[in-house]
């Protein structure tokens, strides 16, 4: 299948080993990546207009242009890589990480070539152990190849926190301080780690980077949903469907296909009552809305975003106002505490949506409810308190009446009949990352 | 200098012409407009854009609220604020919500109430009423994080201003943030004190009364405060202060930013030491040595007349030993008396403070500007000047080299050899450096400075005088040596030997009463009449005590390092009549003409010593006097005792005065945690050789004394030299040997 990209060659063969990599064409882009100049690679990735597949959908090589030369700015460049995937419903940089580790080490030396890098660190999710033995093998494979090429490559393991997945917090916590988002300007490009010019991608985004050049910029132009969402996403499947997983596909897919044809549909013939297409934080689509392209554009008419395409899909036993509390309590549990109105306004809203559940709450509080997450959404300093304001309030503006329901009953008209079965874990039931053995190099 | 480019922004329709890059917090206050905060504090570094009270509107940007504090001048910028921008208001108005949401409504029980910045804040952007109706988030309070300050983190917003502070300022990193999201709250490290010598300015940093100094608890009512701007007079930075009295007693110093000489921080000294005005053993009477009965307090008349007579049977013979914390005026009327009176000449003057730095004199704020600094001496700069410590910080933060040459420096030399390792820097590649620099600073902090001639002569050396971004500082030991030294000098142009036998001593306050040279001299003395604050000091040994005054206290003015002239103010009444008064009427018993007001002997004074300046000229900030010609440079002091030497299995013992120590700070409950403990610095390899390692009990002894201390492990410290703090080390010789007690 032609547009099998970031994953492509791993069902046929085991791509965590050197030799196998190498014979479906690996690290020959890199090879020939080198023998160019850093402005001729970024412009083949401007040529196919790759986006950030972290969920902010920037475009790579413009990124990349914003790094200012060593002649502007003569501090040592960084690429840093963004694998602490956290947000709930992703699990497509695991898979990337577990299969293709070389395809990334592949993509971060390239972009370390682009940007005139010496240093490569690989920020990855703590819990994420299978994903971190395998690309420290599959580097010291690199290693011991000479791939390298004097640029060293460092993997970090994270502690556990969904705002160190946010760039500035991220390069907070590789710097060995309290992870907490950053005031911008100064972006990264700029004054990134360590106050040097860095270079901050997604997983899923630089491993796309050797495909890019095989295929050549137009080509992969032509891929998925141009002009603006070119390409393949690894889209999470999880929640009520008959088989969930990474599925890579073309942008522009519809909703529909990927719950239906894809994923086999709701189990047991029950009904599909609402889906969020790009991961916990983005606003839900109702059944209704299924038919839209999985692209930027034709979500963004919607209100909504594909975000790190994660899709998670919920079915008629579901309490809205429960997976509401579940989302906010997540985003209270993981607000840094740096800005205001994302540390006192996460709470506030658990509060409020607790009080509804419990049938507790006023009519009015209906309204509070919004008007919080309202005096949240853009307010904040990073990215995360959006993360919480803006899929409550969709809940509540396309699920107003069983929000309603809750007031006027006196509790959850679903009682214990609910089931949010397999939509993302609650709070309490976070997983601690492994300890990995120690003198473990990195 | 280049001028700095001018951009016009507009503010809420106002046009505003400011340097580009400027803020635009500041930028809208210079058109007049206030942009609230909490979190932004330039002085704490760049800003960070946390608390989200200074959301503007900004045209070109993205559609939502940006935060003013993060932004700078740009040409063209238009700039929307709650007045005029609907989207603006209700961030503002949002963000108070948000931290009222949590926030005890306490505020009338609250210290801070009344001079809050969340209250007026509130008032001005905030909502009227809460929406919130469910429990607050509580935490345990209030808990003390010191014997100074103590922490309620149910009030705590959450601004960083004090973990900040901590971390970029003072640089000690105790302050951290513990938790996250809502349940975030300040602390320090494993629930340790802050100890540290700055730790007071986090209440003054802090927008909410979360943290408090303890001194004052239940007892700020800031309407009812009456603040009296004046100076700090425990070491010689000067550093501004206000000084709050509610009710006759003073309950509260705040820094008063001087941006030249403490940018607005305060060490904890200058903060907390006040309260030793109110000490049990204060002299309040004058006191008369009776035989056989120790002192009895007697009348001020009574007090009068025994002074007469006591001066009148001296004939002359009469020496006077200064603290060095008078203040002018009452150095100069000391001095009047006696020697145009009494024809006594004689003064013991508490260390040597001369006057040829002054061709070489900058700012202390110019140390932060530095680029290159050189710090030369046996004592850490931290505890003569603490100030000066933090200029060093922030210039090495902006990137300045900083070496210290000392005992515990980048480059170790001996204790007591300061002034060689003057002489030498003068060439090589350091001395090269300085010289080409346009921003070089030399330090002197420690002893043997010989008046600050070996640093004058250097700096004139390296061609100071004709760079102004170029400075030289001599860090004194008292607060007002230099003042004391100039009123003294200024009462008469004689000069007379020193008397032999010696008749009568006047040892003026308390730091003379404790120093034991002058406790030496008061046993020759036939007669000694002490002013002391204190009763513990001067009673055993003085014929007659007076009760003595403390700076703040008294109307005067002070000299600090830089030689800046400041203004000392009365801020409360002492319970005795301050030296000024006496000293006017027993000078008119011998016919010397003394005005008992500051104000008129400053006037004779100036003619006398300062160009005649006046207290208007010097006004509540006090500006610098320029630099005198270099030609006016004295020669350089060739009084350098030798250092000791010590022989083989000896060491060299550094003495320091600890910035805690001293009679104000003995008599402060609250501050006895900061004392040094009783310790004895060992280099690295000294300890390695004794086998010592940190916490092991140690036997110091020299000549026929010695001390148990503790050992502490200095990595810094130069092989062969241990260090103690004055009042652990008491009565060493400079020669010790070390031995592990079992």
């Amino acid at each position: 299948m032609t547009d099998v990209i970031v994953l492509a060659g791993a069902d046929e063969r085991d791509l965590t080993q050197l030799d196998e990599y190498r014979a479906v064409g690996g690290y020959a882009q890199l090879e020939r990546a080198r023998g160019m100049a850093p402005a001729a690679v970024i412009d083949e990735l401007n040529g196919a207009n790759l986006r950030g597949r972290g969920g902010a959908f920037f475009a790579t090589g413009r990124k990349m242009q914003f790094i200012p030369s060593k002649e502007q700015n003569p501090r040592p460049h960084y690429v840093c890589i963004n694998a602490d995937e956290s947000e709930p419903g992703t699990f497509k940089d695991r898979e990337i990480m577990n299969r293709v580790p070389h395809r990334l080490i592949e993509g971060a030396l390239i972009a370390a070539h682009a940007v005139d890098s010496q240093h490569v660190f690989i920020y990855i999710r703590g819990e994420y152990l299978d994903p971190f033995e395998s690309l420290r093998a599959a580097l010291e494979q690199a290693r011991e190849a000479d791939l390298l090429d004097g640029v060293t490559i460092v993997l970090h393991r994270g502690a556990g926190a969904y705002i160190c997945g946010e760039e500035s917090g991220l390069l907070e916590s590789l710097e060995g301080k309290r992870g907490q988002a950053r005031s911008r300007p100064p972006f990264p490009a700029i004054s990134g780690l360590y106050a040097s010019p860095t270079l901050i991608n997604n997983v899923e985004t630089i491993a796309t980077i050797p495909k890019v050049l095989e295929l050549g910029g137009a080509a992969y132009a032509k891929i998925g949903a141009p002009p603006d969402s070119t390409g393949t996403r690894l889209f999470c499947v999880s929640g009520n469907v008959v088989r969930g997983g990474n599925y890579e596909l073309p942008m522009g897919i519809s909703m529909r296909e990927v719950i239906y044809d894809l994923a086999g549909g709701i189990p047991d013939g029950r009904a599909l009552k609402a889906v969020i297409p790009g991961g916990s934080s983005m606003p839900i689509l109702t059944a209704d809305q299924i038919d839209v392209p999985l692209e930027h554009d034709a979500l963004r008419a919607l209100d909504t975003f594909l975000g790190a395409a994660a899709v998670i899909v919920v079915d008629e036993r579901a309490c809205m106002v429960q997976l509401g509390l579940r989302v906010a309590q997540f985003y209270m549990h993981e607000s840094c505490g740096k800005c205001t109105p994302c540390r006192e306004g996460t709470r506030w809203m658990v509060q409020l949506l607790e009080a509804i559940e419990a049938g507790d709450a006023k009519h009015s509080q209906l309204d509070l409810l919004l008007d919080v997450c309202d005096r949240i959404l853009g307010k904040c300093l990073c990215p995360l308190g959006d993360a919480a304001a803006m899929p409550v309030a969709s809940y509540v503006v396309k699920f107003r009446d069983e929000f309603r329901a809750h007031i006027d009953q006196g509790g959850c008209p679903f009682g214990g009949e609910s089931s949010l079965e397999g939509l993302f874990a609650p709070v309490d039931q976070h997983t601690h990352h492994p300890v990995v053995e120690e003198g473990a190099p990195a | 200098m280049s001028t700095p480019e001018l951009v016009t922004v507009t503010i809420d329709e106002r046009q505003v012409q400011v340097p580009k890059g400027t803020g635009i917090v500041e930028t809208a206050a210079a058109a007049g407009i206030e942009i609230p905060v909490f979190c932004y504090e330039p002085r704490l570094g760049a800003a960070i854009g946390a608390c989200r009270m200074c959301l503007v509107e900004v045209e070109g940007m993205p559609p939502k609220p940006q935060a003013g504090c993060t932004l700078t001048a740009q040409d063209g910028m238009v700039v929307k604020t709650a007045r005029t921008s609907e989207m603006a208001r209700v961030a503002q108005n949002a963000t108070l919500e948000f931290i009222l949401v949590n926030h005890p409504l306490d505020c009338p029980v609250c210290d801070k109430g009344g001079e809050c910045p969340l209250q007026d804040l509130t008032f001005r952007y905030g909502p009227g009423s809460t929406r919130m109706t469910f429990e607050k988030r509580t935490f345990e309070k209030p808990i003390p994080i010191s014997p100074t300050i103590s922490i309620d983190r149910e009030r705590c917003i959450l601004c960083y201003r004090c973990t900040r502070f901590s971390e970029s300022v003072s640089e000690d990193n105790q302050l951290v943030a513990l938790n996250r999201g809502a349940q975030t709250m300040i602390a320090t490290f494993e629930d340790e004190p802050y100890t540290g010598a700055f730790s007071g300015n986090v209440t003054e940093l802090c927008p909410v009364g979360a943290l408090l100094p303890t001194q004052p608890r239940f007892h700020i009512r800031p309407w009812e405060f009456q603040s009296v701007p004046t100076v700090c007079g425990l070491c010689p930075v000067g550093c501004n202060i206000d000084a709050n009295q509610r009710e006759g007693k003073l309950r509260r110093i705040l820094s008063r930013n001087h941006p030249e000489i403490d940018e607005g921080w305060l060490c904890d000294k200058g903060r907390f030491a006040f309260t030793h005005l109110y000490a049990d053993d204060r002299i309040t009477d004058p006191l008369r040595r009776v035989r056989q009965r120790g002192l009895e307090e007697i009348s001020w008349d009574e007090a009068l007349d025994d002074a007469e007579r006591l001066l009148r049977e001296a004939g002359g013979r009469i020496a006077v030993a200064l603290s060095g914390s008078e203040t002018n005026e009452q150095a100069y009327a000391l001095a009047k008396l006696v020697r145009t009176g009494l024809g006594a000449h004689t003064a013991m003057l508490p260390e040597e403070v001369g006057e040829g730095l002054d061709a070489f004199r900058a700012p202390m704020s110019a140390i932060g500007d530095a680029e290159l600094i050189v710090v030369l001496g046996d004592d850490p700069v931290v505890e003569r000047a603490p100030i000066v410590d933090l200029w060093i910080r922030k210039a090495r933060r902006a990137g300045a080299e900083v070496i210290q040459i000392g005992p515990a420096g980048d480059e170790q030399v001996a204790p007591g050899t300061t002034a060689q390792a003057c002489r030498k820097l003068r060439r090589g590649e350091l001395g090269d450096r300085l010289r080409a620099s346009e921003r070089a600073i030399v330090i002197w902090s420690g002893a043997g400075a010989g008046g600050g001639s070996h640093l004058a002569a250097l700096a004139r050396d390296l061609g100071f005088a004709d760079k102004p971004g170029c400075g030289a500082f001599y860090l004194p030991e008292t607060s007002n040596g230099r003042g004391v030294a100039a009123g003294w000098a200024a009462a008469s142009d004689e000069e007379g030997a020193e008397p032999e036998p010696l008749g009568l001593l006047i040892v003026s306050g308390d730091e003379a009463a404790a120093n034991p040279n002058v406790r030496a001299l008061a046993e020759r003395a036939e007669r000694v009449i002490a002013t002391t604050m204190f009763h513990s000091l001067a009673v055993g040994w003085a014929d007659l005590v007076l009760p003595g005054t403390s700076y703040l206290e008294r109307d005067g003015t002070y000299v600090n390092l830089e030689g800046r002239i400041q203004r000392l103010r009365r801020t409360t009444v002492p319970p005795a009549p301050d030296e000024l008064a006496w000293l006017a009427q027993l000078a008119a018993r011998f016919d010397v003409e003394l005005s008992p007001y500051a104000s008129l002997v400053f006037m004779e004074l100036s003619e006398r010593a300062f160009d005649g300046v006046t207290y208007e000229d010097l006004g509540e900030e006090a500006r610098l006097p320029a630099r005198v010609p270099v030609e006016a440079v004295p020669k350089e002091s060739r009084d350098e005792p030798a250092p000791a030497k010590a022989g083989k299995g000896e060491l060299q013992l550094l003495r320091f005065r600890p910035l805690f120590s001293g009679p104000a700070v003995e008599r402060v409950d609250e501050l006895q945690f900061q004392r040094p403990a009783p310790e004895v610095e060992l280099s690295a390899r000294d300890a390695l050789r004794l086998d010592v390692k940190r916490g092991d009990p140690l036997l110091i002894r020299s000549n026929g004394t010695s001390v148990e201390l503790r050992a502490a492990v200095n990595k810094r410290l130069k092989t062969g030299v241990v260090r103690i703090a004055e009042e652990h080390a008491r009565d060493l010789h400079p020669i010790v040997e070390v031995s592990k007690l079992d």
